[in-house]
Formats: structure tokens, C-alpha cells, sequence
């Protein structure tokens, strides 16, 4: 053995690795060579320098800590059940914060839909507006079709202003036009809950001279039950030139509304 | 291989399935190894135990990843060498410097009679600082931790032979500078 392999072994030789025919060789070695027997001697001490370094026994806390870890991931191991999933904090301050994020929602979407509610009534209420400006434009119209057409818009009119109710009173009493006037009747008779079309109407009774709407309103008046309706009926049937369909017609209703 | 109810992969590979009171087991088992482990490689008591914390805390979280292919203290020394290298790598500014870490080491206090104990102990911390890291590892690891040269091996990504050489040029190295500082 020289001296490359002999420091090779010295520190198995300190730890009591070697075999014993390596031992026996080594020892050969270091008998007849003082360099080596030195060198070992100085590894020995550093070794011996080393295991004098002393390491202090970790504190109680060590353990405590551990076992305080453990038990936090033993929690977290462990299936939650349900209910106490829902007592925990997080869940609640979760819960009420969705709470809250919904309740700002619908409140926002309410305040949106009432918003665009409000639109949509104001729209309707231009709708309204222009469809009444059409509808007595179109009754000064001089085409009859198109002053029915007219007319038909009131029944889309769930409420008739004033102005609308002149026009249709005025066309039923004026319009040239036998079916114009009828088709007038008709929509304001619809609108017979309103006193002043009933008014209207019992005051038309004087100025209808086309048996049809003669007809037509005396049958209004009956359906109205419109008993102050009576006197101009009569008057009606004190008329010259009465037709005779109309005079029977008028009488009936007379009977009808007494 | 005879499987031990309470040998060490045994008892690890029970805590991967869910039983984590069997690291109860292995802290007790190996909790003073790694204190020693720690403490030469930082010299600081109270952050060897942060760090022993740290390493039993990283073997729960991370317990799947144990596969009981390898030895469990093989698997055990590799996780307390990536904290090592975590709390060196925080702790670079703080801890660098020899004077600061040793200063650490003696107590000024103590009585006369211990006073040259004291010296001697902090003498061979220095040695062991002065040396490069991967020497001082592969010394705390095979002087102190009574690993194998195969488990080093394992636990170093090297060869037996390799850790062999390591350790012998490394104590060699700590022999130059402890014979240095005597004298000084």
C-alpha cells in the first residue's frame, strides 16, 4: 500500500469501515511510514474536533409546534361535513357578502327596470300623443277612407282627451259621409261610460239625418240605456220625411227606454 | 423486503394514504437528526427548529409526492436541503458574514473555565464555514448524521465513489484550515 491509497482509507479507518485484510494492510502501512501515521493523527483530531461540537437539544416548542401542525392538517385532511361548512366564518361572511352583491343587484336592476319602464311610458305616451295629432288631422281628410281609417284609430285610444272627443262628436254630427258617421258611432259608443259622449250622443239625435245612423244611434241609445235620450227621440219622430223602417225603429227604442 | 409495520416507509408511505398521526412517529424518530443537521449547517438554534418545523411541515404538505421507491431519510434529507437552500437564499445579506455567525455561536459570558472549550468550538465553526458549502454538507452529513456513503449518494444525486472522494478532500480542506487557525 503507499501513501495515496493508505490517505484514502484513513477516514474509513477512524470510522471502522475496513475489512480486515484492508486493516491489516494499512496498519502494514502506517508502521513504516511516519508522514502517513501523522497525517492520520491529524485527521483524528479534526474528527475528534468536529464531534465536540455539541448541538443543543431543540427546545419543547419544537415538538409542541409540530404537533400543533399536524392537528391543522388533519383538519384540512378531513371531509368537512356540510353543516359545519356553512358555521364556519368564511362561509358566512361569503354568504353575506353575496347577499349583499344580490341585494345591490336587484336593487340596480329594479332602478334599470323601472328606468326603462319609464321610458317605455313615455314612449307610449308620444305614441299616444301623435296617433291622436294623426287621427284629427286625418278626420279634416277629405278621402272618406281615409277619415275611417281615422276614426278606427280611437279604438286603440284607451282614454280620449277633449280634443279627440269634439273631433269625433263633430264628425258624427258633420262628416258628409253616411259610413264615416256610422263608423264614428261605433267608436263612441265604446267610449259610451264617458257622460260627455253620452251627452254628445243624445244631442246628435237632432242633427242625424241619414236613416242609417238614425237607426244606428237610436239602437246606441237603448244599449247605453240612455233615458234623456227619450225626448229627442221624439222629437226625431215628429220629423217630416221620417222613414218608415226608422219610425218603427225609433218607437221601438222609445218603448225600449221608458 | 420484509415490510416492518413500523419501519420508516412503512409508517410514511400510511401517512400518504391519510394517516397523519404516524408522522408523529417519524418526527420522534428524526426530529433530533435534523435539529443536528440544521443547527451545523446554520449554527442557530432557534432557526434550526423554524426549520426543522419547515421541513416536517413540507413532508405533510407534500406527502404525495413520497413514492416509497427510495428510503424514506434519502427523501427526508432532500426536503431539509431545499429549506436549507430556501432559508439561505432569504437569509443571503443577513447570515453571510463569518464574524456575524459566529459571533452567534460563543457567549461572551460564560464562566473562564469554559472559556477555551468555547474558542476551540468556535474555532471549527469557522473551519467548517470557511469551507464551500457542498463540503460542509457532505461533512455534517457524513460525520454527524450517520449516513452511509450510499445514502449520501442517493441523497446528493451522485455516485458512492463520488461522496467517498467529497468527503475525504473536504476533511483534508478542514484539517489545512483548522491546523491554520492554530497557528495563528
Amino acid at each position: 500500500m503507499n501513501c495515496d491509497a493508505a490517505s484514502e482509507r484513513m477516514l474509513d479507518w477512524i470510522d471502522d469501515r475496513l475489512t480486515e485484510s484492508e486493516r491489516a494492510s494499512m496498519l502494514a502501512h502506517l508502521n513504516g511510514c511516519p508522514a502517513c501515521r501523522s497525517e492520520l493523527r491529524d485527521l483524528e483530531r479534526v474528527q475528534q474536533q468536529l464531534g465536540s461540537l455539541p448541538v443543543p437539544e431543540p427546545s419543547a416548542g419544537l415538538r409542541r409546534n409540530f404537533y400543533e401542525q399536524l392537528e391543522t392538517f388533519k383538519e384540512e385532511a378531513k371531509p368537512r361535513p356540510v353543516r359545519k361548512f356553512f358555521q364556519t366564518n368564511g362561509f358566512r361572511a361569503a354568504a353575506a357578502c353575496l347577499l349583499m352583491a344580490v341585494g345591490i343587484g336587484v336593487g340596480y336592476w329594479l332602478s334599470e327596470r323601472s328606468a326603462s319602464r319609464q321610458q317605455v311610458d313615455e314612449l307610449s305616451e308620444q305614441v299616444r300623443d301623435m296617433r291622436q295629432m294623426m287621427m284629427l288631422s286625418l278626420l279634416e281628410n277629405p278621402s272618406a277612407t281615409e277619415r275611417l281609417r281615422a276614426v278606427s284609430y280611437t279604438r286603440d285610444l284607451n282614454e280620449v282627451n277633449d280634443k279627440v272627443l269634439d273631433a269625433l262628436l263633430t264628425t258624427l254630427n258633420n262628416d258628409p259621409n253616411p259610413n264615416v258617421r256610422l263608423v264614428t258611432l261605433e267608436a263612441l259608443v265604446q267610449l259610451g261610460s264617458d257622460p260627455r259622449v253620452r251627452q254628445g250622443l243624445v244631442k246628435a239625435l237632432g242633427y242625424q239625418d241619414s236613416p242609417l245612423v238614425q237607426v244606428a244611434l237610436a239602437d246606441a241609445m237603448v244599449r247605453l240605456q240612455e233615458k234623456r235620450s227619450v225626448k229627442p227621440l221624439r222629437r226625431l219622430l215628429r220629423r217630416e220625411n221620417l222613414n218608415d223602417l226608422v219610425k218603427t225603429k225609433i218607437e221601438q227604442s222609445i218603448k225600449d227606454l221608458s | 423486503m420484509p415490510l416492518n409495520p413500523l419501519s420508516d416507509n412503512t409508517l410514511m408511505i400510511a401517512v400518504r394514504s391519510g394517516n397523519l398521526d404516524q408522522m408523529g412517529l417519524l418526527f420522534e424518530r428524526y426530529n433530533r437528526p435534523l435539529f443536528g443537521f440544521c443547527y451545523r449547517m446554520t449554527g442557530h438554534a432557534p432557526t434550526s427548529e423554524d426549520l426543522v418545523q419547515s421541513v416536517f411541515y413540507r413532508m405533510l404538505k407534500y406527502r404525495h409526492t413520497f413514492t416509497g421507491d427510495g428510503e424514506f431519510r434519502t427523501w427526508m434529507y432532500h426536503v431539509a436541503r431545499n429549506v436549507l437552500a430556501d432559508h439561505h437564499q432569504q437569509n443571503r445579506q443577513r447570515y453571510d458574514s463569518v464574524d456575524d455567525w459566529a459571533s452567534r455561536i460563543g457567549g461572551g459570558t460564560e464562566a473562564d473555565e469554559a472559556l477555551h472549550r468555547t474558542q476551540e468550538r468556535e474555532m471549527v465553526h469557522e473551519a467548517l464555514l470557511k469551507l464551500k458549502p457542498d463540503q460542509r454538507e457532505i461533512l455534517i452529513l457524513s460525520r454527524f448524521q450517520e449516513l452511509k456513503y450510499e445514502e449520501i449518494a442517493r441523497i446528493l444525486h451522485t455516485t458512492e465513489g463520488a461522496v467517498k472522494v467529497k468527503v475525504h478532500r473536504a476533511m483534508n480542506e478542514l484539517k489545512k484550515v483548522l491546523l491554520e487557525a492554530h497557528e495563528l
